[in-house]
């Protein structure tokens, strides 16, 4: 505080509120020119960019896909994919017998212990711990 | 028909336009991002407005108003591919881009034409209306670059640009609670220093 500030009363709560409103009355108008060179600007800009960038995750799977298959340059890569993927299915409807007798013995079974043999062990251990 | 040859009425049916001014600001953008030119109109004749008028009542100079309008829609139109739903308001991120902006000239001009001087007032009775008008805003300019950055920036968008406190919050990153203690704390420093001036600014009598 300094002598000032005594001898001047600060401005009241109306008084700093005229002066406030004052800035608010002389705002003017934005004029039409400026606003159509902004509208011309804001088309084209918005023709710039016809496409929308979609979020990676909104991608569709098969994009995904395509874009691994991009990313693996050459024959080789992508032929070794398609050979993969044509010996799975062809597995999945016609397995071979050596298939075939594996997955029936692990259907056969109620768990896997018993298919190595540990499960008497392994419940009599749990029964005296 | 090109769009830049001064016809952008006819660009866009008139049914469009207005019922695209129903939509959002938020889709307004979407749509824009896709090249969609009635949402590129209506966006800027929404927002143009509301920036300039802010612009202006921080610069108090039209062509700067203008050159911060411009820059500020541009920020936004380069954003628009990238904006997210959940991401702030348009309105409110624009008041954000279009207030820093208004920071720095002001910066700039303060930097270019040295300290600002304060004039003398001539408070001989029978002045112009319209002179002490400016008067007062003068005098209200130069005794808020005397506050303290933070109590200005706060001020100037509550009283100044006119917004609520919930915006200036999210504008400034602080709480509600800061945001009414700094405009409270600058109005009080204002409220004196502009205390010698009271009677030549008129404010004694009105």
């Amino acid at each position: 505080m300094t002598n000032k500030d005594f001898k001047y009363p600060p401005l009241n709560e109306r008084e700093l509120g005229l002066l406030f409103d004052e800035v608010q009355k002389t705002t003017p108008e934005i004029s039409k020119q400026f606003l159509e060179r902004l509208q011309n600007q804001a088309i084209e800009a918005a023709l710039k960019k016809p496409q929308i960038a979609i979020a990676p995750e909104e991608r569709p799977l098969f994009d995904r896909l395509a874009k691994v298959l991009a990313q693996a340059r050459g024959w080789l890569p992508r032929a070794g994919l398609v050979s993969a993927m044509f010996f799975g299915v062809l597995l999945g409807f016609n397995p071979p017998e050596f298939v075939l007798d594996i997955t029936t013995a692990f259907s056969q079974m109620e768990r896997l212990s018993d298919l190595v043999g540990l499960s008497d062990e392994l419940g009599f251990y749990l029964a005296h711990t | 028909m090109t769009i830049f040859d001064g016809s952008l009425e006819n660009s866009c049916t008139d049914d469009f336009l207005e019922t695209i001014k129903s939509h959002r600001d938020e889709e307004l953008l979407a749509r824009f991002s896709n090249g969609d030119r009635a949402a590129a109109l209506a966006l800027t004749s929404r927002l143009a407005p509301v920036v300039f008028s802010q612009a202006f009542r921080i610069l108090n100079d039209r062509a700067e108003a203008e050159d911060v309008t411009q820059e500020s829609l541009l920020r936004l139109w380069k954003a628009a591919p990238k904006w997210k739903a959940n991401k702030a308001k348009i309105t409110t991120w624009l008041y954000r881009v279009t207030f820093n902006l208004c920071i720095d000239h002001l910066r700039k001009s303060n930097r270019n034409s040295g300290d600002v001087q304060q004039e003398v007032v001539d408070d001989t009775p029978g002045v112009e209306c319209n002179l002490q008008n400016k008067e007062r805003l003068q005098a209200l300019r130069i005794a808020l670059e005397t506050l303290p950055d933070r109590q200005k920036r706060a001020v100037i968008l509550r009283h100044i640009v006119g917004l609520p406190n919930p915006d200036i919050s999210e504008i400034m990153g602080i709480s509600l609670e800061a945001v009414e203690s700094l405009v409270s704390r600058g109005k009080q420093a204002l409220a004196r220093t502009l205390a010698p001036q009271k009677k030549a600014l008129g404010l004694e009598d009105d």
